[in-house]
């Protein structure tokens, strides 16, 4: 499976980088336009593949099931915004190099005189500004997802489509009308793939709904829903995975969240459970969902999922970090599987630890140990307390430690931690398995 | 791991454009 991925994975790169430069170097062929200085030339070409970049970043968040799978959803969606800094960055750059020095070239600065080709060039950065802005400091200037992500699609679309006018109507390189037409071309694809993400997928999801059967409450402000297909028979999933929840409208709302499936991966009637925390946003009002509301589900997805030979599972949960943790801990006692799994769970309090009860139930069919990790633990307790540490790992795992497989989910700054713990101890990279599900 | 990959590859992918931009504008001024 890891070797398949690997030759996945390096095939898309491939690809990527084709989609990116060849477009550039399409521009060597036929005509050529008077070459200039260097840095004029240097500085085009910034743009165009910034722009190429760009114009990828639909691609990137289409949530291809079969580009995805190699890495994982939320290192595509962190690829995603790191890529996007460095094509805003060639771009800016671009400008910068064509004007410095060239007051000339400040023109289209004035709005009102200047050909419509640089109002486009200034059109679009504008809009590239505004999107990195509001991207980074979503929470800061206080917007909502769901408003943000409107506009984070309707800023990305003007950026580009403006980006394109700008070449087009300069035209000194696009001369040859073939590759004008490539250019537009182009523009159409990546257009078109959004389109796919918003249009044709949603019209799939549409047709294959879910229904909320059972609304359980469960300790530290967490609720389970229990969906089942609806005139369809799902999906099956691998423990560990997410899918896409739309809870209230339609799919082509821009309000599907990730969430990982919290139910046994061995049920074979389509039915998958997500148990979800009270953070805010969405998320506030999921205790109060009606048994019986339709819902949809896009997945599944994620490469974080056992699976892989090891004598031991490690799992290591902080907070609601349990839910996929929970799917791997039930599909392995489904299916009787004896090698020994040791989970390492951080919580906040004794009364807060989600699936408690259910995970000492679930001792006596898993050769599985448990051990809490408390922030604030109750008088007179004896186990573990504070974060989950380098030293806890000493206390209950059994050396070498690199023999083992680590799954870890929960808060950003604890994944960091445990991370760091985990190369103190010797755990080689490819031993660690993680997803973060602030993702988005 | 995988995250730290994908760091790796943003840094690659920029040093590729880059360096293919060189290419590109050296390739203009010489030819």
């Amino acid at each position: 499976m890891r070797i398949r991925y690997a030759v996945r994975g390096i095939i898309w790169i491939a690809f990527y980088l084709l989609f990116i430069l060849a477009p550039l170097f399409a521009l060597l062929a036929g005509t050529w336009p008077p070459a200039r200085d260097f840095w004029t030339e240097f500085a085009v070409a910034l743009g165009y593949s910034g722009l190429a970049m760009m114009g990828l970043q639909f691609g990137i968040t289409a949530r291809f099931r079969y580009v995805t799978e190699p890495w994982g959803e939320d290192v595509i969606y962190h690829f995603h915004r790191q890529i996007s800094l460095i094509a805003v960055g060639l771009i800016l750059t671009h400008s910068v190099i064509l004007t410095a020095g060239r007051p000339e070239m400040l023109a289209p600065l004035n709005f009102l005189q200047t050909p419509w080709s640089a109002r486009f060039a200034v059109l679009s950065i504008g809009a590239l500004i505004v999107l990195v802005v509001t991207a980074l400091w979503r929470v800061r200037l206080n917007i909502g997802y769901e408003t943000w992500h409107l506009t984070h699609i309707v800023l990305a679309v003007v950026a580009i489509a403006a980006g394109v006018a700008h070449m087009v109507g300069l035209g000194f390189y696009l001369v040859d009308p073939w590759k004008r037409a490539l250019w537009i071309g182009l523009t159409i694809f990546w257009i078109g793939l959004l389109l796919y993400v918003r249009i044709v997928k949603p019209l799939f999801i549409l047709r294959r709904p879910y229904r909320v059967s059972e609304v359980r409450k469960e300790r530290g402000d967490t609720t389970t829903l229990v969906m089942r297909p609806e005139g369809h028979p799902g999906f099956r999933f691998r423990p560990g995975q997410f899918g896409w929840l739309t809870l209230t409208g339609s799919p082509f709302k821009i309000t599907g969240h990730p969430f990982s499936f919290s139910s046994s991966a061995e049920a074979t009637d389509g039915r998958v459970e997500m148990s979800i925390r009270k953070l805010g946003d969405l998320t506030s009002g999921i205790d109060k969902t009606p048994v019986g509301q339709r819902v949809y589900l896009d997945g599944p997805y994620g490469a974080f999922t056992i699976g892989n030979p090891a004598d031991m599972h490690v799992l290591i949960a902080g907070g609601v970090g349990i839910t996929p943790m929970m799917s791997m801990i039930r599909t392995l006692a489904d299916r009787r599987d004896k090698r020994p799994v040791i989970l390492l769970y951080g919580s906040k309090d004794w009364e807060s630890i989600t699936f408690r009860e259910e995970l000492e139930a679930l001792t006596a069919r898993l050769n599985l140990t448990i051990v809490h990790v408390l922030a604030n633990p109750p008088a007179g307790w004896t186990g573990e307390q504070g974060f989950i540490s380098a030293d806890v790992f000493k206390r209950h795992l059994p050396p070498p430690y690199a023999d083992h497989e680590y799954f870890i989910c929960g808060p950003n700054v604890m994944m960091d931690a445990i991370e760091a713990a985990l190369g103190e101890l010797g755990v080689p990279m490819s031993k660690y398995h993680s997803e973060r599900y602030s993702f988005v | 791991m995988r995250r730290l990959f994908a760091d790796r590859l943003v840094i690659a992918t920029a040093v590729v454009v880059i360096l293919m931009s060189i290419l590109f504008a050296l390739e203009r001024v010489a030819g």
